[in-house]
């Protein structure tokens, strides 16, 4: 049985005193699309971070794709990031000038394969999200789509079990936010499993999934799958 | 560990894959290219110091290899002899027979003499007596030019017949003062209260220096009618190359066996060696301040890749997130660094080169850079970009991916 994409079971997260998560029990299946959904503060940006494995739980166990975070050293982190999780970033996180083909094949620049291949990858990857006719075009020349494409076509270059898009459409007017929704559904189909943080309640409200966080604390989960034996 | 289900433990520890090095130096690359005026400038701080290094050593070398080249035309194996002061404080004289006595030497080659002659040379007889231009007189031995090297450029030097008969050579920066191009039967000079026939000039001769502003007469014509005494005040031996250290060591007692201590015995081609060694110690010092120039563009890279890394923290952080690792992050801002003052070094030495030739170009002399400067100066430049780079790499790579992709 393949294990669960995420695993949180009674984890927190405390800053220099300030809790900013507090037992937060979740698990993610293979597969799912789900919203992480609450109000700035509540604690939504630190689970994000556990879950992408950019910081360490205070106490609880974090799992990623069956991997214990606490057990493995920074340089093994580094590893399941660039095999299993791709990250999408509201502030799209591209380098200026850099043509996208580029920008897109830096995906799998630490997964070990060689250039050629990551930039003929790159290409299918841009061709599919209907970007074959900005391959060679620096970030100051796209929209903001089709930045957030760009940066979507770099997060599952390399098919990553886990996609986590930090309020996607954060930076985007309503039509290319809800293309850039449009194609997540799309990677769902495809098998990808998607978690998005945002404030959004429309769009939380969208995703067959969603989980409200307050106070660092998980408010409502609309859909725990069954057979969820973790916390209690 | 113990606390993992028996289940988990068949997972395999996740790997971080290795970056090829042709990856490791376009990541390296990849900061600079984004910023190219930034680069052009902190490049530029190391290459003026190498090139500063480079220059000093390269002009240097190619005024040394000037030197040998010249020494190996001249000959390193002229001595001369003089008068010094006598015991009692007295201006010394060499003895009549002191030529012949060195001619009867062992290993000696050839033998020459010149002798002061208390008259002075004017352009014509109305110029004021004491415009002299500081040329000397003297009476020169028929047999000068082979011994010292001398070359006449235009006319014939004096010989058996015309150095009975007011005629003169002339050096040539005499010859320049007193107006003399060329050496023909109407040129002539007054010198002495009567006029003299120029019959030739002399090239310019860096072994015997004194005779570029020498007027020279005939030994029997400077006797008859200029006063001459007859002493030799200067003696020319050409010994052969071996012996010269030995002969210079008994010259003295050989020029004058009554009085060797009133003999001044000196070797032109030394003069001409310590004149470049203290050209050496002015280079010491400017290599010296090369060096301080490139400490100061090694601080500017430094500087550079500080500041580099805080405004890339979002970058940091975005390659932290794509799965790099401490190790590989501090890699590229250390591959950054070294390409950055590489490349300032090799614009350094090629900027040092130029310099070098363009100097040693306008002073007719051969371009020599030596290899080990050019390939001593690279590696400096990468030692320096790796201590300049260390510290802002250690720091990024140590920077918290959270933090990092915050700052974005």
């Amino acid at each position: 049985m393949t294990p669960p994409v995420v695993e949180l079971s009674g984890v927190s997260k405390t800053y220099g005193g300030v809790t900013a998560l507090a037992g937060v029990d979740l698990v993610v299946r293979r597969g799912e699309l789900l919203a992480v959904v609450g109000p700035s503060g509540s604690g939504k940006s630190t689970l994000l971070n556990l879950m992408g494995t950019l910081s360490r739980p205070s106490c609880g166990t974090v799992r990623i794709d069956g991997h214990a975070v606490q057990e493995l050293s920074d340089r093994e982190l580094s590893a399941l990031r660039a095999s299993t999780i791709g990250f999408v970033f509201q502030s799209f996180h591209l380098a200026p000038g850099v043509p996208a083909i580029d920008a897109v094949a830096d995906g799998l620049l630490y997964g070990g394969r060689p250039r050629g291949e990551r930039r003929r990858l790159a290409e299918r990857a841009l061709r599919r999200m209907g970007l074959g006719h900005r391959l060679h075009n620096a970030p100051h020349q796209l929209s903001g789509g089709e930045k957030q494409r760009v940066a979507i076509a770099r997060a599952v270059l390399g098919d990553p079990p886990l996609l986590l898009a930090d309020e996607p459409t954060g930076a985007l007017d309503s039509r290319s936010g809800a293309a850039v929704m449009d194609l997540l559904h799309e990677l769902h189909r495809a098998g990808t499993t998607v978690v998005v943080i945002t404030h959004d309640r429309d769009i939380a409200a969208s995703l067959p999934r969603e989980v409200r966080i307050r106070d660092g604390r998980v408010e409502r989960d609309s859909g725990v799958p069954v057979g969820g034996a973790v916390g209690g | 560990m113990s606390t993992a289900a028996p289940s988990r433990q068949r997972v395999a520890r996740p790997r971080p894959a290795r970056l090829s090095a042709v990856d490791v130096i376009r990541v390296g690359g990849s900061g600079l290219r984004s910023r190219p005026v930034r680069v052009f400038l902190s490049a530029l701080g190391i290459a003026i110091g190498i090139a500063a290094m480079i220059g000093v050593v390269g002009i240097s070398t190619s005024s040394q290899e000037e030197l040998d080249r010249k020494l190996d035309a001249l000959g390193t194996n002229l001595l001369t002899a003089g008068p010094g002061q006598s015991f009692g404080g007295d201006q010394a004289h060499l003895p009549d027979e002191a030529v012949g006595m060195v001619a009867a030497a062992d290993a000696v080659e050839s033998v020459s003499a010149v002798g002061r002659v208390s008259a002075e040379v004017y352009r014509n007889d109305h110029v004021p007596e004491e415009q002299t231009g500081g040329i000397g007189v003297y009476a020169a031995r028929t047999d000068l030019p082979r011994t010292v090297g001398a070359q006449v450029v235009d006319g014939r030097w004096l010989d058996a017949a015309n150095a009975r008969y007011p005629c003169v050579v002339l050096g040539a920066r005499a010859a320049a003062h007193l107006g003399v191009h060329r050496a023909d039967p109407g040129t002539r000079v007054w010198l002495g209260d009567r006029w003299f026939t120029v019959v030739g000039v002399l090239a310019p001769n860096e072994l015997v220096p004194e005779l570029d502003s020498a007027a020279l007469v005939g030994w029997p014509v400077a006797r008859q009618e200029l006063g001459f005494d007859g002493y030799a005040t200067t003696v020319y031996t050409r010994a052969e190359e071996s012996a010269v250290g030995d002969l210079q060591g008994v010259l003295g007692a050989t020029v004058n066996p009554e009085h060797p201590n009133e003999v001044q015995v000196s070797r032109p081609s030394d003069a001409l060696a310590a004149k470049q060694a203290t050209d050496d110690a002015l280079s010491g010092l400017l290599l010296g301040l090369g060096a301080v120039a490139l400490l100061v563009g090694g601080v500017g890279v430094a500087n550079t890749m500080v500041i580099s890394v805080l405004e890339r923290r979002a970058e940091i952080g975005l390659r932290r997130s794509l799965g790099a690792t401490h190790g590989q992050i501090r890699t590229q801002f250390l591959c950054e660094s070294l390409l950055l003052s590489a490349l300032g070094g090799l614009g350094g030495v090629v900027l040092g080169i130029a310099v070098t030739a363009g100097y040693a170009g306008y002073q007719g002399w051969p371009t020599l850079v030596p290899l080990w400067a050019t390939v001593g100066g690279v590696a400096a430049t990468l030692v320096i970009g790796g201590l300049a780079g260390f510290y802002p790499a250690v720091r990024a790579s140590r920077l918290p991916p959270t933090e990092a992709l915050a700052a974005g």
